[in-house]
């Protein structure tokens, strides 16, 4: 290559170069680069006395020319960069951050986790069972025989002859106890099926927690010591719950518990619709049938079965009027939890 | 179950608020609200007095009258009525009252004379039949106020009861727990009644063919009864209850069925063939006409009672159209019986037919006491109000007698369940309080008799909750200590899904809960072919099957939001899928999957960044920065066999040899049909096999302290090469000191390559963990790499 070549050849690279400088500091390598003491513009000049006599004239108009425009070049360009600099001084702050995507989990496993995580305080386990149940684990393990009337409180859907969408969790406490030996403490989450009208109170499908705690001398006295310990820490350390008997077959004495109103704390609002109190649960010592079903002695152990709605408890606390929004997944209401 | 207050009172005194009675009920299982009822009026009638009454000007039957009725001016009301008078305080409907939904009252002129309202008889208000004059109302009555301030008003107990207490289903039951709650006693009427005709046995006869049905049957005929209206006081029972009114004799059972609880049949006795009563079961097929003007088609299993030749009743649960008692009924026998309770479900569930009757006898009536007394009860009533004279005896079938069962409750066992210290004094007192007879006691033990009203007690728990219920339930107070046994294992799956749901919300998701329930073409529509599980007895047509995938749900979701013009879609679900599996002891699979959706930018609108869509790429990269956060690798992902043909893109995602997911996008047609403004990117994941193959402890790796260096390469290879295979190879021969490799451009322009061919250019990081490298170490490095692209692949540096 001749001195000659090497200039243009010198020339296009630096052209080349320019494109990709943004910023001061590569701006000055490539000032260094090609203007510097030992830059490639010097390492030309100083090859010229390689260059027969004749053509030196030329060769040094060529080597000159082309220094100056990389001169001017590089000095346009440091122009050109510093007022981008001194631009950057003004530049309007207030202009949004970056949008960065909201996520959201939905309410209901909000609310289950929460409860989740207070009965693991409170020295209980998760158990789970399926959805699709026989009707052994649905019903009559749990004290609820066939052409029992009790079975009309939970209109079921079925699958199969025997076989039917699970109307409560309370089917995984016989489930676990069929593969556990007591002490058992277990808490079972769950969606659950009812063959009822849909309307903004009831749907198809809803969620409950089930609890269950079978030990030697269980009584009453701890379930209500549990169900006071689990409304302080879920509603507020002023929770106060009564109890109202009712009938389970699967529990005996049954009862529902009221909660005070988290909102009004019990003076009555439009949330606990003026009586103060709101109904969270169904619990009650375990039927010594369910014991004999699975093969635990009554006499020698006692226990106690719960089963809290969540998703009712989720309205209520949020103020949704409409159960339907809960499984609706319309984004603008997902995004506000 | 509607209890009407004051009759309550005539079985026991009530000297406390209603409230506490309410609260005591519902405390002891009685789950009770106050209701007030009673007849009400249009809006717009209000009491008014009659100041003056002049005649007609043009009729002699018509009078004007001046009405105060709280306005300045009195009102000129032309009335028809021959009581109407000076003085008297009078129901007065003003104009624009609606009496009936089809007549509203205008201001009219009557023979000339202009009416401005009406002052009504009882009839026009739709309070009684009486049309023979105004309604007159009580001196105290306030001039202007609405008249329903001033009609009576029952007050009306409404009971939810549960299903094991059939002995509550009457207002003597509900006054037996009023009574044992507050300490008083209970009163049941006497009766009195005389038989002055001949002896029963010879005017009807009674045969119970299937007595495993029907274990007792009883029956008594009155004859020469005058069947007409009833007397006001039963009308206003039976209608506080919310009956209809029939005639005195059907209005009397009506009565003592919702006295006593025991459901009575009352026959046309002449109506009966051979004055026979045979109670069987139906013949398979046999057709019946009850009651409600249906043709019944029975089966085997349902209990009939009929006369000589024919059904006359279905046993329990309705009686027959020919056999009812009407106007011209002369002769009536009355069934009282008690049938099994699971028999007459049967066949109530069989007819999908529930009255007042099958429901009582289903939950279970009593065969003893309350069966006898209902029936005597009946019959002096009937004799009472209908006249007529009661044949000598009652026909009694009764070959087994059930007898009330003896229980035992261990004082001790009380203490055990309820931690509450009763006495055994307290306790025999609850108990003789419902009626439950004490037999013996000690300091251990009581043992009791329970009645036969009680079917739901049959062991010692039932008696514990009978205590603990009567006592107070809210008197057991919670331990100020708990103790118990802590369980010793930690569910690991929640912590996991809960991990599972941070990472996509910290993706920009929202978690959604779909409808398990979905339409047939869903469930067929299952990415994963699983044979769909159908409802036998679906709510509606689209929602007849159990889902078989995440993503149909999704789409639906999807498709919501997307009418309802929502930007941004972008939802996840963890939930169970079901599949048809014979083989499972519930017959379906059912599988925990996490289903992703995204129709979104990859960032909201900004004035820094231009828009751009969350493609199949946006997925994969999601998809495998979450299987990375899982500990998960090789992974690769390859077309698969199913392709249902709205999917673009739609692959199988495998870890080594196990499948764990799909991952696909939607064609483009679909979204014009939904009107989407960016591709569908769906993903679903089985988290049954994701759990196992996770990894939750990540050890520690050294860390190079020493400098790494990088080193771009561009190559043109054919269009078909897939930059995997080339990625992989690169890996192979980068050494142990190539750390990473990135694809950064890919280029495809055949004006300016190779028609055919497309560039690649990754970037290369190489790192030693023990010294620093230098460029020679990178450059050999290289070569072996240009080396191994070139003659393997074809490929040429660009």
């Amino acid at each position: 290559m001749t001195l000659l070549e090497k200039i243009n050849h010198v020339r296009d690279q630096f052209n080349t170069d320019l494109e990709r400088i943004s910023d001061l500091k590569s701006w000055e390598e490539l000032k260094n680069t090609y203007l510097g003491r030992k830059g490639l513009v010097s390492k030309l000049f100083s090859r010229i006395g390689d260059v027969p006599p004749q053509d030196r004239k030329t060769i040094g108009q060529a080597l000159n020319s082309l220094k100056n425009e990389i001169q001017n070049q590089v000095d346009s360009l440091h122009q050109t960069l510093q007022e981008k600099v001194d631009e950057s001084h003004d530049v309007d702050y207030t202009l949004p951050g970056f949008p960065i995507f909201k996520g959201s989990r939905h309410p209901l496993t909000q609310a289950i986790d929460e409860m989740l995580s207070i009965f693991a305080r409170l020295g209980f386990d998760i158990a789970y069972g399926p959805e699709v149940e026989t009707d052994w684990y649905n019903f009559s393990s749990l004290n609820l025989p066939l052409n029992h009337p009790a079975r009309d409180m939970q209109d079921t859907f079925y699958v199969d002859e025997g076989i039917m969408l699970r109307t409560h969790t309370s089917p995984v406490q016989t489930r676990y106890m069929t593969q556990h030996k007591p002490p058992v403490r277990i808490v079972a989450p769950g969606r659950v099926y009812r063959n009822e009208a849909i309307s903004t109170r009831s749907y198809c499908m809803f969620h409950q927690i089930e609890g269950l705690y079978v030990d030697k001398n269980v009584t009453f006295a701890d379930l209500r010591g549990t169900l006071e310990l689990f409304c302080k820490m879920y509603f507020g350390p002023d929770a106060r719950i009564k109890f109202r008997t009712s009938y389970f077959p699967f529990t005996e004495p049954s009862a529902e518990v009221d909660v005070s109103c988290f909102l009004c704390k019990g003076k009555g609002c439009r949330v606990c619709k003026n009586t103060g109190w709101l109904e969270i649960l169904g619990c009650g010592m375990v039927d010594p049938n369910v014991f004999k079903a699975v093969g635990y002695d009554p006499e020698e152990v006692s226990g106690y079965a719960f089963g809290l709605g969540v998703d009712r408890s989720v309205m209520q606390k949020l103020d949704i009027p409409d159960i339907r929004m809960l499984f609706d997944n319309d984004v603008e209401f997902l995004k506000q939890f | 179950m509607k209890v009407d207050l004051n009759w309550l009172q005539d079985y026991v005194d009530i000297d406390r608020p209603l409230e506490e009675i309410c609260n005591l009920l519902t405390e002891a299982g009685l789950e009770c609200r106050i209701v007030e009822s009673g007849p009400r009026v249009p809006e717009g009638v209000i009491v008014g007095e009659v100041i003056s009454v002049e005649n007609h000007p043009n009729a002699d039957k018509l009078s004007v009258c001046f009405v105060n009725t709280g306005e300045k001016e009195p009102a000129q009301i032309v009335c028809g009525a021959p009581n109407v008078a000076a003085g008297q305080k009078v129901p007065v409907a003003m104009v624009g009252t609606s009496l009936t939904p089809d007549f509203t009252l205008k201001k009219a002129k009557i023979r000339g004379v202009t009416s401005n309202g009406m002052i009504c008889a009882e009839d026009e208000l739709g309070l009684s039949e009486d049309h023979s004059g105004i309604m007159v109302l009580d001196e105290s009555c306030e001039i202007g106020k609405p008249l329903n301030n001033y009609l009576p008003k029952t007050v009306i107990l409404d009971i939810d009861l549960t299903a094991n207490r059939p002995d509550c289903m009457s207002h003597i039951g509900v006054a037996r727990e009023v009574a044992a709650l507050t300490g008083k006693s209970l009163k049941i009427p006497d009766i009195t009644h005389q038989e002055t005709g001949p002896d029963i046995h010879s005017l009807a006869q009674v045969v119970v063919l299937a007595s495993d049905g029907c274990p007792r049957y009883t029956a008594r005929v009155i004859r020469n009864v005058n069947i007409g209206p009833s007397p006001d006081w039963l009308k206003k029972r039976i209608e506080a209850i919310g009956l209809r009114p029939v005639n005195n004799v059907v209005d009397a059972s009506n009565y003592v069925l919702h006295e006593t609880g025991h459901p009575l049949h009352t026959f046309d006795y002449d109506k009966l063939a051979e004055h026979r009563i045979i109670v069987r079961y139906a013949e398979e097929g046999e057709t019946f006409e009850t009651l409600d003007h249906k043709e019944r088609t029975l089966s085997r299993n349902v209990l009939l009672i009929c006369d000589g030749k024919k059904p006359v009743a279905m046993a329990g649960v309705m009686g027959g159209l020919d056999s009812e008692i009407s106007d011209n009924t002369v002769n009536v026998l009355i069934e009282s019986a008690y049938f099994d309770p699971p028999t007459i479900r049967k066949g109530s569930k069989q007819q999908l037919l529930s009255t007042d009757s099958s429901k009582r006898f289903e939950r279970g009536t009593d065969p003893n006491a309350n069966c006898v007394y209902a029936q005597d009860r009946l019959a002096s009533l009937i004799l009472e109000l209908a006249g007529g004279n009661c044949a000598k005896g009652m026909i009694d079938v009764y070959p087994k007698k059930i007898e009330p069962l003896p229980i035992t409750m261990r004082f001790d066992r009380l203490k055990k369940i309820t931690s509450l210290d009763i006495s055994p004094e307290t306790c025999r007192t609850i108990f003789e309080s419902l009626d439950i007879s004490v037999q013996s006691m000690d300091d251990q033990t009581i043992n009791v008799l329970a009645p036969t009203f009680r079917p739901d007690l049959e062991r010692e728990i039932d008696l514990i909750e009978e205590i603990v219920r009567i006592y107070g339930l809210n008197k057991i107070q919670a331990n100020s200590r708990l103790q118990f046994s802590m369980s010793e294992t930690v569910d690991p799956l929640n912590p996991f899904l809960n991990r599972i749901r941070e990472i996509f919300v910290g993706f920009g998701f929202h978690e959604a809960i779909s409808n398990s329930l979905v339409s047939q073409d869903m469930a067929n529509a299952g990415i994963w072919g699983y044979a769909p599980v159908p409802l036998m007895n679906p709510l509606s047509i689209d929602m007849n099957y159990l889902r078989t995938d995440l993503i149909q749900p999704l789409l639906h979701n999807l498709k919501l939001n997307a009418a309802r013009k929502r930007q941004h879609v972008r939802l996840f679900e963890i939930g169970r899928v079901m599949e048809k599996d014979p083989l499972s002891e519930t017959t379906v699979r059912e599988h925990q999957n996490l289903g992703v959706i995204m129709c979104s930018d990859m960032w909201d609108l900004h004035w820094l960044r231009s828009p751009a869509p969350a493609d199949f790429f946006f997925g994969k990269g999601m998809l495998m920065r979450f299987l990375d956060n899982m500990g998960i690798t090789d992974i690769s992902l390859n077309n698969t066999d199913f392709h249902p043909d709205p999917y673009r893109i739609f692959m199988d995602i495998t870890s080594g040899k196990i499948q764990i997911g799909k991952i696909g996008e939607y064609q483009p047609e679909f979204l014009n049909k939904y009107q989407l403004e960016y591709p569908v990117v769906i993903l679903e994941l089985k988290l049954d096999v994701i759990f196992e193959l996770r990894k939750e402890v990540f050890k520690y790796k050294p860390v190079s302290p020493f400098p790494s260096m990088t080193r771009d390469i561009s190559i043109v290879v054919d269009k078909n090469m897939e930059s995997e295979t080339l990625m992989k190879e690169i890996h192979q021969k980068g050494s142990k000191f190539l750390k990473d490799v990135v694809v950064y451009d890919q280029f495809m322009d055949d004006r300016k390559l190779t028609p055919g061919k497309k560039a690649l250019s990754y970037r290369l990081w190489f790192q030693s963990d023990e010294r620093t490298l230098e460029d020679q170490d990178v450059d050999r490095i290289m070569e072996k790499i240009f080396n191994i692209l070139i003659r393997k692949y074809g490929a040429q540096l660009r």
